[in-house]
């Protein structure tokens, strides 16, 4: 039996939404240290451990977890012990998986405007959910931090939680960030997964009879791509549409994304040859055999 | 290093088991379940339809019949000789079972045994 959990199967189609919109690898590019991390604006779901492994690849650096900096982080835990002190208070959050410090700084200026943070400003009113409570559920949003050897979590936010089914999908919803950033978006069978991604590139070259048969999801066997651009195709084939297919700007606006993304994603995918275009070079269709 | 509890379901208790072999050295888990028996020093929990667990409680845990707990605690034999149960350290009432979808729960321990690296260290 103890052997018997280890092996993973590579299906987790489900929960794939908690990633969307970064690539992997796009976060090593700025080697520069002082260059401040405006760009790289996330908010990543982890567990304790993640943090506790956080890799900082040279002094002052940013964190990275699963080689994808991090921005804002959050996570929920068992808060073990608070300690008010004048200018902070410090919670010690344990989720099972380690323990880490939640240092949240009381800042008098935003007594009156931050309804947030109600542990910062104990005069403020409550929010529905009451206050943290010593060996109650908190979630805590805020930056990885160090201090000498220490690490600990400057936050933002610390608001207690109340339902444990927000407790089980913050650890899933970390599951799927890592898969992510590990094995690449879900759907495609990610390239990253070994030989999901050379099935799907069989199939390019194939006959592509099995395209139509990923029903709902993107099909089975697209090749590796951008997770722009896995959206981009399935707007395409969802979205109700003349033979002429869809525009860019259409797609751009359907999908709040910027126009050079859904440019970038639609020359992916006609170079993968798996879209073509119609009127003119801004106008995609599905390319179906 | 802080101590990890993983989280689990009763037929992975035997695994956590101080006489099972492995590499593992901590034996505290966590484990949910509805109570629904209680004995003075011990109660039974059961587990979504994964079965029940005895637990081996302690002066001033508080258990309330009926309700959903996460337990805290460390596989032990039973003194009995009727198997494993375990030994309460902590627990938190998470109210009525209604309020918790336990499938999510089952979710969550696969997850978490099937993803070492981000949960819990071999």
């Amino acid at each position: 039996m103890d052997g018997g959990y280890n092996n993973y199967s590579s299906t987790y189609g489900g929960g794939g939404g908690g990633g969307g919109g970064f690539m992997p690898g796009e976060m090593n590019n700025s080697p520069s240290g002082g260059k401040s991390d405006y760009a790289n604006q996330t908010l990543r779901p982890i567990t304790i451990k993640q943090a506790l492994d956080a890799i900082q690849p040279y002094p002052e650096a940013p964190y990275q977890i699963d080689s994808a900096e991090i921005s804002s982080i959050c996570f929920i835990g068992q808060v073990r012990n608070i300690s008010s002190q004048s200018t902070n208070v410090t919670y010690k959050i344990d989720d099972g998986t380690g323990e880490i410090e939640a240092k949240q700084w009381i800042d008098s200026m935003t007594a009156d405007s931050m309804d947030t943070d109600d542990a910062a400003n104990p005069k403020a009113t409550r929010g529905r959910d009451g206050k943290v409570e010593l060996n109650g559920y908190a979630k805590v949003f805020g930056k990885l931090k160090s201090f000498g050897n220490k690490r600990f979590v400057g936050a933002h936010c610390v608001r207690p939680v109340k339902n444990l089914d927000e407790v089980h999908c913050h650890l899933l919803e970390a599951s799927a960030v890592h898969l992510f950033f590990t094995r690449g978006a879900p759907g495609a069978g990610a390239g990253a997964g070994g030989g999901g991604g050379v099935k799907g590139d069989a199939a390019m070259g194939g006959t592509g009879d099995e395209y139509g048969a990923g029903a709902g999801g993107v099909g089975k066997n697209l090749p590796a791509m951008s997770p722009v651009a896995k959206r981009v195709y399935q707007l395409l084939r969802t979205e109700p549409q003349s033979n002429e297919g869809l525009h860019a700007q259409l797609i751009a606006a359907k999908l709040s994304l910027p126009m050079p993304d859904v440019a970038r994603a639609g020359d992916e995918l006609l170079t993968a040859g798996v879209i073509f275009s119609t009127v003119d070079e801004q106008t995609w269709a599905i390319l179906e055999f | 290093m802080s101590l990890q509890t993983p989280r689990i379901l009763p037929s992975h208790l035997h695994a956590f088991h101080p006489s099972s072999t492995g590499p593992r050295t901590s034996h505290t888990v966590r484990i949910l379940g509805t109570v629904t028996a209680l004995r003075g020093d011990t109660a039974t929990m059961t587990c979504g339809n994964h079965g029940d667990v005895t637990l081996i409680l302690k002066p001033d845990s508080h258990l309330q019949m009926g309700k959903l707990v996460e337990i805290i605690g460390k596989v032990a034999d039973l003194d009995n000789g009727s198997g494993v149960g375990i030994r309460v350290l902590g627990s938190t009432d998470w109210g009525s079972p209604a309020d918790c979808d336990y499938k999510i729960y089952e979710h969550v321990v696969n997850a978490t045994h099937k993803l070492k690296p981000i949960f819990y260290d071999e």
